[in-house]
């Protein structure tokens, strides 16, 4: 690490996004959420259902996803920090995939009474059987520091 | 396609519903979420909440305390339905123990062509209001109809 990164490093409010894979995902993962969630519509975990709506196999919930995105983006801003989340579905999860889930930093701005407030841009990608990684969610999130320190938990 | 632009601004009978202990520890396990904040009440104290706080997708546990008294008001086909998204606004802290009082009105009903044909949005709109009068969040969620094949 040269000297100009370090300064960089430490003058950004937020650490560096970190790498998380979560799965392979099954059919039980899909049941567990519906039960914790409450969401029983059947294409997720009725396989004669899902197949005849059309569909290859049961897919997941995409508050799964936006469920496993959401605990990944507060252990990385800090929970007490997360002042807005979102999420747009833009591709199915199927049983074996593995979600792969990232984060950058988009904006970073002080405001008159020192807090800082930080957006940043989040995707989800689901990998299988060694195909190419498939967008599945795209997501957003704002966070707010009293001061310059950031990270970990408030 | 029917048309559901007349439940524009519906708003749905609210309801109270409780954060109990083992429904924020199954869920953090069903997304699972790692931090042992969610699951320890001893990790969540030192972590300066009075109990466990709520993962923050938590908002969803509501489908199993919504009052619909078997009203079914969009009448969707389950077979033709995705979500699209979702976005929350965290306003102060949920942890266990609190009681929440949600508010759900339908905000917009959107019909658009796509590459999958006709399709409507239906946005609905969530307000959870604590014990103490606090609005402590609100949820603007989005799903999908897909227009018969």
């Amino acid at each position: 690490m040269t000297e100009s990164e370090t300064e960089a490093r430490a003058a950004a409010p937020v650490p560096k996004a970190p790498g998380r894979r979560v799965g392979p995902l099954t059919r039980t993962d899909f049941v567990r959420y519906a039960g914790a969630g409450g969401d029983f519509n059947p294409i997720h975990h009725d396989e004669t259902f899902a197949r005849a709506a059309g569909y290859p196999s049961v897919f997941g919930h995409g508050l799964l996803t936006a469920g496993i995105l959401g605990g990944y983006v507060a252990d990385w801003l800090g929970r007490g920090n997360l002042r807005r989340f979102s999420v747009r579905y833009v591709g199915q999860v199927w049983p074996g995939d593995t979600l792969t889930l990232s984060g950058e930093v988009l904006r970073s701005e002080s405001g008159p009474d020192g807090a800082t407030e930080v957006e940043v841009g989040l995707t989800v990608h689901s990998e299988a059987g060694g195909d190419a990684p498939r967008l599945v969610l795209r997501g957003g999130a704002t966070a707010v520091y009293a001061s310059s320190a950031a990270g970990g938990r408030p | 396609m029917v048309d559901r632009t007349a439940l524009i601004g519906h708003a749905y009978p609210p309801y109270s519903f409780p954060v109990e202990h083992g429904k924020v520890r199954e869920f953090a396990l069903a997304v699972k979420a790692g931090d042992p904040v969610y699951l320890d009440v001893e990790e969540a104290r030192s972590a300066g909440y009075a109990n466990l706080p709520v993962p923050p997708t938590f908002s969803a546990v509501t489908a199993h305390w919504a009052v619909r008294d078997g009203e079914d008001v969009l009448g969707l086909n389950l077979r033709r339905v995705l979500a699209g998204g979702a976005e929350w606004e965290y306003l102060g802290d949920v942890v266990v123990g609190d009681v929440l009082t949600v508010r759900s009105r339908i905000a917009d009903v959107l019909d658009k062509s796509g590459s999958r044909g006709p399709m409507t949005l239906i946005v609905t709109e969530h307000e959870f209001v604590n014990q103490r009068e606090e609005t402590v969040m609100r949820v603007r969620s989005t799903v999908i109809e897909l227009g018969e094949q």
